[in-house]
């Protein structure tokens, strides 16, 4: 056999074999599993041997239509991120903004980079427990303010209040990410082109003008990275709610993935509704992460591109017509 | 091709073995595990003489021992040290029950089964029901087929509800050495203030028999300015087990009458302000146990093991300033059942002597049984441990529980009686989920955030929801 040359392809797939195998194994399979039993019977400590349930749908449909606390999960969810997204890429984007701007010229910015992205480090345990202490009931550090500065006269169950509680939540999770989100985007602002910026600054843009028509603007992917990562990292939020409230109070911190571990893995054990309910999760991050594609796509781009199409098929018709 | 198709079956093998180390040994601790070592396993040896006494030539008898604490292990060593010439050595791995990492992780051995399956395993209160009557019950060996027979248990005077918890259709299946009959443990100072004595006999009538009673001392309390308890977490145990139903019968969910009075014996408390609104195993619960809580606490419904393993190190300054007397109502609140799995009746020796350690801990009521040692706190020689109340009646016959804590009094006095008085027939293997629900439920009405009507239909819905057990 006469060989033209040597083919280093084959080097490429061998050194994505070990990626491969360990997200086939680790990923793929349990994800594949994960979809089956969610047509089945699976459920109870000890295993039996599963079925197929005569109407596959079952579990989804008892999920979507007949339970409540699922829906209320949901719900929660959602309110808990809304709660943490938004003061936290305000508040990144602003020190963004500060950290990268020329004429300000920050001292210590590696300091106060570490700083605001140390309660990150700390794990999610040892912060629930913190706070737990903090707002303790009948006593406890801010009880006592309360009392002290003159807002009670009697102690707050903080902790027994939804709205509280909710807020508390979304306030850690806030917290604890926004230092992470700033780091990012900092890293993007300082991927763009230094001559930009002097070429906005010599035309006279103010600081403002540069970040909202010359930063944010080529920032978009980043920003849509950022916002896909922590929709996905917000639709599994888990450790803080169970971890600090267990769901509570009254299932009001009860996100959708403490409500998945309750089915599987506590009572009854029921393996087959709560692969069914992460199967809907699944859709609803997918549909999610579709949709902020579609509105963070680059317009001009896609403008350019139908554009140049229509420019290809009226040169093809007139071609024809000749 | 060759060598990367080994290459790639290396790597998958590897990977699956890391697996499944780490789902067999995460968060253990056995200390000689031989995992992935299989010289040293002879197959059943056909040894069948009976391990007490004959030091024979042959293998030591290697027992699996699973517990969540170490007070299982630490009887382990106690028992080899009065046998010393016993043929045995354990293998203990201990996972505590905190974030429910237990269950899982023993449920997962059992299915498993093989050489490193548990051959003893320890179960608490609130989930030992699953492993002696529930789903996971079909793992363990009935004690009979051990030579454990009823009679045994006739003689050593086992109190009956731990008995009823450990059977399944008459079989006993588990066994505890603790009974944990319930009193009502109260401050000595605060009774002489409000009642004119801290005799418990008198005591004993002022805040019972039945709930009435007790809201009446509470009143009487209150003018003084004590709580009578600290939350409603402390009279919710004395609810829970007196009731006649557990919450599910025949696949329903079942809200009994009494567990339901507890709504509104819950909401009294907190109208009144007859306690300090503390919820169980926090710091103002604590608190209280010392009395620095807002208003000084006047008791806690609790068995033995309260008074001396969590209040022991919080009481502070009152210590000795405590007694106990006989609750309103009868309960019992934990405890450690033990359990053997159904795979040592295939091997004689291995069944012999997981038998006669089952025997030692639970059923003998001699002076060198355990129990005796655990109710006299003299598990280390020339010590003076904690005592505790035993299951065997005879051993609590002649065993001391005076106790300083109490200020000398003999805490068996009560605690004898108060463990015939505990049932165990309420209990359901969905305890521990369906509590949180109902307690969270029953914070929301007292709080008044939320009519009663509306608390029990969320209860309800949420049972439903979460555990997928429709209500009647």
């Amino acid at each position: 056999m006469r060989q033209k040359g040597v083919s280093y392809a084959k080097y490429g797939y061998i050194f994505c074999l070990p990626f491969v195998i360990a997200f086939a194994v680790f990923s793929l399979y349990p994800t594949l599993y994960t979809a089956i039993i969610g047509f089945t019977d699976m459920k109870g400590v000890i295993p039996k041997p599963i079925q197929f349930l005569d109407n596959p749908f079952q579990n989804f449909k008892d999920l979507l239509f007949d339970n409540a606390s699922f829906k209320k999960s949901l719900y929660n969810t959602g309110l808990i991120w809304i709660i943490n997204f938004i003061p936290q890429i305000v508040l990144a984007l602003l020190l963004t903004a500060w950290f990268t701007n020329r004429r300000l010229n920050i001292k210590g910015q590696g300091t106060f980079k570490v700083l605001l992205y140390m309660p990150n480090i700390i794990t999610a345990g040892t912060i629930a427990v913190l706070f737990s202490a903090l707002f303790a009931y009948p006593m406890g550090p801010v009880n006592s303010f309360y009392e002290l500065v003159g807002i009670s006269e009697s102690p707050i169950n903080f902790l027994q209040d939804k709205a509280t509680a909710r807020g508390l939540v979304g306030f850690i999770q806030f917290w604890m990410w926004y230092g992470n989100t700033m780091i990012i985007l900092i890293a993007g602002v300082m991927g763009i082109n230094p001559t930009l910026f002097e070429a906005a600054t010599i035309d006279g843009a103010s600081d403002v003008q540069t970040f909202f028509r010359v930063t944010l603007p080529i920032l978009k992917p980043i920003l849509l990275y950022v916002l896909i990562t922590s929709m996905i990292g917000g639709l599994q939020m888990f450790d803080i709610p169970q971890l600090f409230l267990a769901g509570g109070p009254d299932n009001a911190t009860q996100t959708a993935s403490v409500f998945i571990y309750n089915q599987a893995f506590r009572g009854t054990y029921m393996y087959n509704r709560a692969a069914a309910a992460s199967m809907i999760m699944f859709i609803i991050a997918v549909v999610l992460s579709l949709i902020l594609f579609y509105f963070m796509r680059d317009r001009d781009a896609a403008e350019l591109k139908k554009a140049e199409k229509k420019n290809r098929k009226a040169a093809k018709a007139a071609a024809r017509e000749v | 091709m060759k060598r990367i198709l080994t290459l790639t079956t290396i790597i998958v093998l590897l990977a699956s073995m890391l697996a499944a180390c780490s789902s067999g040994n995460n968060g253990t601790n056995n200390g000689n595990s031989s995992t992935g070592n299989s010289s040293t396993n002879t197959p059943s040896t056909t040894d069948n003489s009976s391990s007490s006494g004959n030091s024979s030539s042959g293998e030591k008898i290697t027992i699996n021992l699973w517990s969540f604490t170490d007070e299982i292990p630490n009887m382990t060593t106690k028992y080899l040290e009065l046998n010393p010439d016993l043929n045995v050595e354990f293998n203990t791995t201990i996972i505590a029950t905190t974030d429910g990492a237990y269950q899982p992780a023993l449920d997962q051995a059992l299915a498993a089964g093989g050489k490193d399956a548990p051959d003893i395993y320890a179960a608490e209160a609130a989930f030992v029901l699953k492993y002696s009557q529930g789903d996971a019950s079909d793992y363990a060996a009935n004690y009979a087929d051990l030579g454990l027979t009823d009679d045994m248990v006739k003689d050593a005077g086992i109190a009956q509800y731990t008995v009823d918890i450990g059977s399944k259709e008459g079989q006993l299946k588990a066994l505890g050495y603790q009974a944990t009959g319930g009193a009502f443990i109260y401050r000595r100072s605060l009774a002489q203030d409000t009642f004119g004595t801290d005799d418990p006999a008198v005591i004993k009538n002022e805040i019972g028999p039945g709930w009435d009673k007790f809201f009446e001392a509470a009143a009487k309390l209150k003018e003084k300015g004590y709580g009578i308890v600290s939350g409603d977490g402390d009279i919710w145990h004395a609810f829970e087990n007196s009731s006649d139903k557990g919450w599910v019968v025949d696949g329903k969910l079942y809200i009994d009458p009494k567990r339901e009075d507890f709504l509104d014996k819950a909401k009294l408390l907190k109208d009144n302000g007859y306690h300090n609104d503390t919820e169980d195993w926090t710091e103002s619960w604590y608190a209280d146990m010392s009395g620095t809580g807002s208003q000084p606490i006047f008791g806690f419904f609790g068995p033995a093991w309260l008074i001396n393993y969590v209040m022991n190190g919080q009481v502070k300054d009152t210590h000795g300033d405590w007694a106990i007397a006989e609750s309103p109502e009868g309960f019992f609140w934990g405890g450690t059942w033990l359990l053997a799995n159904q795979s040592v009746l295939k091997d004689e020796a291995k069944k012999q002597a997981v038998a006669d350690f089952i025997e030692w801990v639970t059923l003998d009521s001699s002076d060198t049984g355990l129990q005796y040692f655990w109710a006299n706190g003299t598990m280390k020689e020339g010590e003076q441990g904690t005592k505790d109340s035993v299951a065997s009646s005879v051993v609590m016959d002649k065993s001391n529980g005076e106790v300083d804590l109490l200020g000398g009094q003999n805490m068996f006095d009560v605690f004898v009686p108060a463990n015939a008085n505990a049932t165990g027939k309420n209990l359901t293997q969905y305890d521990e989920s369906i509590n949180l629900i109902w307690r969270d439920q029953v914070r929301e009405y007292t709080a008044g955030n939320k009519s009663r009507e509306q608390a029990l239909a969320d209860f309800k819905a949420q049972v439903k929801d979460q555990l997928g057990i429709e209500s009647e």
